[in-house]
């Protein structure tokens, strides 16, 4: 129906995903009312006043987290193809992955136990 | 790709300026968040390009990987600077820059005096005759697979202990 045919249900996913945040920001700027005061324009804090500065400091958990997120990213798309073509392939390959894994799951272990992904 | 000629040289015309631009977006900014994300562009566009050339599964493993994890990382690595205190000792031109306005110049000529000349055609027919049975029945993401594991076992293994090496090295070095 579009121009990429193969990318039909891609471009009909993407023009829906695209409608419904405008359409429901129109929606709400026609039906709210709009009434201004100083204290509209203060920020929320869970309705007393605002205490203290915004910004908070980054953690450096953070970028653990990132870190581990892309090793297990990259193991994650070696696994789309052999699971795209699982009917194809046989027992032998399925074992084959199955050591992939593994062997990456010792990684998480470490990681686990090294505390690179503790929270607090 | 199976579009009309003139569209996809649009295409190609209008993602390569996009490209450059977003290329040039990452050197010039001097808000470093914004250049983080020109960078985001610049693989979103490669990865467009991909999908031009007819390889859909590299082009959603160059989004997944590269901008939903690298760019991620280093936006991450972005935010733990203070960026005002880079831009105070500016100068325009710098022996270092000459140099390597030098060299770069030279490769970008050789790049565009090499790459009309090479007969690409001739590179993709030696792979075409080998899939020409199997074309209709299986996709491309599953001849990847089928590949990968059958004549390229071993190096499916050894990635996985590359990546254990490198989950490993990142932990040691970041927990410091």
């Amino acid at each position: 129906m579009f121009l990429l045919y193969d990318y039909d249900i891609f471009w009909a996913f993407l023009i829906i995903s695209s409608l419904i945040p405008i359409l429901a920001f129109i929606i709400s700027g026609i039906l709210a009312p709009i009434s201004k005061g100083p204290e509209k324009l203060s920020s929320y804090e869970s309705g007393i006043e605002p205490m203290g500065d915004a910004w908070l400091q980054f953690r450096i958990r953070y970028y653990m987290f990132a870190l581990v997120f892309v090793v297990f990213d990259v193991e994650t798309v070696f696994l789309y193809p052999w699971a795209i073509g699982f009917d194809i392939l046989g027992i032998s390959v399925f074992i084959e992955a199955l050591i992939f894994v593994l062997i990456l799951i010792i990684g998480s272990v470490y990681a686990w136990r090294k505390g690179a992904l503790e929270w607090s | 790709m199976d579009l009309p000629e003139p569209l996809h040289d649009f295409l190609l015309v209008f993602l390569g300026s996009c490209l450059v631009l977003g290329s040039l977006g990452v050197v010039f900014f001097t808000n470093t968040i914004l250049s983080a994300f020109s960078l985001g562009l610049v693989l979103v566009c490669i990865s467009l390009f991909y999908i031009l050339s007819n390889s859909h599964f590299v082009a959603a493993a160059q989004l997944l990987i590269y901008v939903g994890a690298i760019n991620v990382l280093i936006l991450f690595a972005v935010m733990f600077m203070n960026g005002s205190e880079y831009h105070q000792d500016f100068h325009l031109f710098t022996v270092g820059g000459g140099i390597t306005l030098m060299v770069c110049t030279s490769i970008f000529v050789s790049l565009i005096t090499t790459i009309p000349d090479t007969s690409w055609y001739g590179l993709i027919w030696t792979t075409r005759p080998n899939q020409i049975i199997e074309q209709d029945l299986i996709s491309t993401s599953q001849q990847i697979g089928v590949h990968l594991s059958t004549d390229f076992f071993l190096p499916f293994e050894l990635i996985s202990i590359i990546l254990l090496a490198a989950l490993i090295g990142a932990i040691v070095v970041a927990r410091q």
